[in-house]
């Protein structure tokens, strides 16, 4: 090798060491909960980062002592369903402000965004008081509809993507007699798709994820979401470390799926979200 | 029918839902913070200010107050400086390696925090968790990390700032991707080391994200807590790990004294009032100059 390429060589092998080092650093605990999971009881706390022998009991421990399934049912159902509903709202709002009354957008645009940042504890204790008089203490209702408002952020992502559309394609089906919900229907909507699904699944995680509001609305064991399962798991059966590091292995694992799928789509929404704020 | 008119029904979903699940409540904490309510009886009448005198009274709400502002100061360069050299370290080498590794820091911000809050917890078990055994290994003492005031509140944030971190890694990363690496690869040609690029480049092109992220960093870094509070330390030992967001959850939810929690919501909502004028202003100014 030259002499002048070393320090290329050693400039490279440094940015991989400092990098494998971070990646080490803010993943370990996770990484180390994985590898627990698969630990039996005799090695449950041995500092050795292979199991020995590798074990599945923990999972079955939970699967059948547990309601892991139930629990990530009502999760799934709490997601989907925000995610699903604060996207309608979102794509109606956000047609409504860019094809029908742009006048009413810088004002609707900071209502939202005013609601964005106010902090949900702050405002936690009247929804929690409207939905339990309600009658959604512990029902899938409670646990969506009060989420619903935070569809705010799905309408100032997508109201960019409605004025993206290109003028002449609405113009067009104008002409043609369409009326506002066929042009949605047949002409944005079309065209919104990729925004949709990267809005979809922004804040289907950021859902799976929430423990505020399904602590306080969802605290009854069959309607719980499967981040409160897991604090409770915590409390109750803090002792067997193989079978909670399991359960939260079990729990994140839909998430890290779609992650690993589409890591650069979840990133690209993430980063949306983030630089609107 | 004008367009404006035929234009309602579509806002209406949203504005529906803000007015009863946002604003409301917004208007309703104010209206709560002057009544006396324990949620076990009927709300027994208009106390004026008591509630918010009660808070003042109490040392643990004056606590949670200063340690808002102190997980805000801590988690400052965690916010700004970490992510930054993290962001330009992976933009410094575009490629598949630098795609992976960002894919692998960015992991916090997609992983539950209660997992994550777990997992720490068993690390951290005292007496016989993996970090004390390494300790122990090196010759040091073990430490009762979660039950040791000073100790828990690093540990919430160091939690806490993995995502941090996380997050604005990306955003630091989106502002780089737009520089033009022409220009870079000129001033390398001209001579220029790595951090003469880092400075003359890279710095005066994340100078106004890093004003805005410090600012949301200080304003949001009491309420990314929460979860880890909440799972972890529940506010302890000795309110050490207490902050204002967790302050109004006790109140309301564990002594159930809504009039109290509320008057704490409401100074809460005040300080992000004040943060709001700031950030305005701060924006005129900027584009002023």
């Amino acid at each position: 090798m030259r002499p002048d390429h070393r320090p290329a060589l050693f400039g490279r092998v440094a940015w991989h060491a400092v990098l494998v080092v971070c990646c080490l650093l803010t993943t370990f605990p996770v990484l180390w909960a994985l590898i627990t999971s698969f630990k039996g009881p005799a090695d449950v706390f041995s500092a050795n980062p292979i199991p020995s022998p590798v074990t599945l009991e923990n999972y079955a421990a939970v699967l059948s002592g547990w309601p892991v399934l139930p629990l990530i049912a009502n999760t799934f159902v709490m997601s989907a369903g925000v995610a699903l509903g604060q996207i309608v709202v979102a794509v109606l709002a956000a047609f409504a402000l860019v094809e029908l009354s742009p006048r009413l957008r810088p004002a609707i645009l900071v209502a939202a965004t005013v609601a964005l940042v106010i902090p949900p504890q702050a405002i936690v204790i009247p929804q929690f008081l409207l939905a339990t008089r309600l009658g959604w203490l512990n029902s899938p209702v409670g646990l969506i509809v009060p989420q619903l408002g935070a569809a705010a952020l799905a309408v100032l992502l997508l109201v960019q993507h409605v004025a993206e559309v290109p003028r002449s394609h609405v113009e067009a089906a104008r002409l043609e007699g369409a009326r506002s919900g066929e042009v949605l229907w047949h002409v944005v909507l079309p065209a919104l798709r990729p925004a949709i699904a990267a809005v979809g699944i922004l804040v289907f995680i950021t859902t799976w994820n929430e423990y505020l509001w399904p602590l306080l609305i969802a605290p009854r064991a069959e309607n719980a979401t499967v981040q409160i399962g897991l604090a409770q798991f915590q409390t109750e059966g803090g002792t067997d470390y193989g079978a909670l590091m399991a359960a939260a292995t079990l729990t994140s694992l839909p998430i890290v799926l779609v992650y690993l799928l589409a890591s650069r789509r979840v990133t690209d929404a993430f980063l949306q979200s983030g630089l609107r704020t | 029918m004008t367009a404006r008119l035929r234009a309602w029904p579509y806002l209406a979903p949203l504005l529906i839902l803000l007015g009863v699940w946002v604003y409301g409540p917004a208007v309703f904490t104010v209206v709560l913070s002057f009544l006396d309510w324990n949620l076990t009886t009927p709300p027994v009448g208009v106390v004026g200010l008591d509630n918010y005198a009660a808070l003042w009274r109490h040392p643990e709400f004056a606590q949670s107050l200063v340690q808002t502002v102190l997980y805000a100061l801590v988690l400052l360069p965690f916010s700004t400086v970490v992510p930054l050299a993290l962001a330009t370290l992976l933009w410094s080498r575009p490629g598949r390696a630098a795609e992976i590794y960002r894919a692998i820091l960015f992991l916090p911000v997609i992983l539950a925090p209660v997992a994550v809050a777990v997992a720490w917890r068993f690390l951290l078990n005292p007496l016989q968790g993996l970090v004390n055994e390494m300790l122990g290994a090196l010759g040091m003492p073990p430490g009762n990390w979660l039950g040791d005031p000073a100790t828990a509140l690093v540990v919430i944030v160091v939690i806490t700032a993995a995502k941090v971190v996380a997050f604005n890694m990306l955003l630091y990363g989106a502002t780089l991707a737009s520089i033009d690496r022409r220009v870079v690869e000129a001033a390398r040609v001209e001579g220029a080391t790595a951090l003469d690029v880092a400075r003359s480049i890279v710095l005066p092109h994340v100078a106004r994200p890093t004003v805005v992220l410090a600012l949301l960093s200080l304003v949001l870094a009491g309420q990314w807590t929460f979860t880890n509070i909440s799972v972890l330390t529940q506010g302890g030992p000795d309110g050490a790990t207490d902050n204002v967001f967790y302050r109004i959850y006790t109140l309301g939810f564990t002594f159930f004294e809504i009039g109290e929690a509320s008057a704490a919501a409401v100074v809460l909502l005040a300080g992000f009032i004040v943060v709001a004028l700031a950030w305005g202003l701060v924006r005129r100014v900027s584009r002023a100059t």
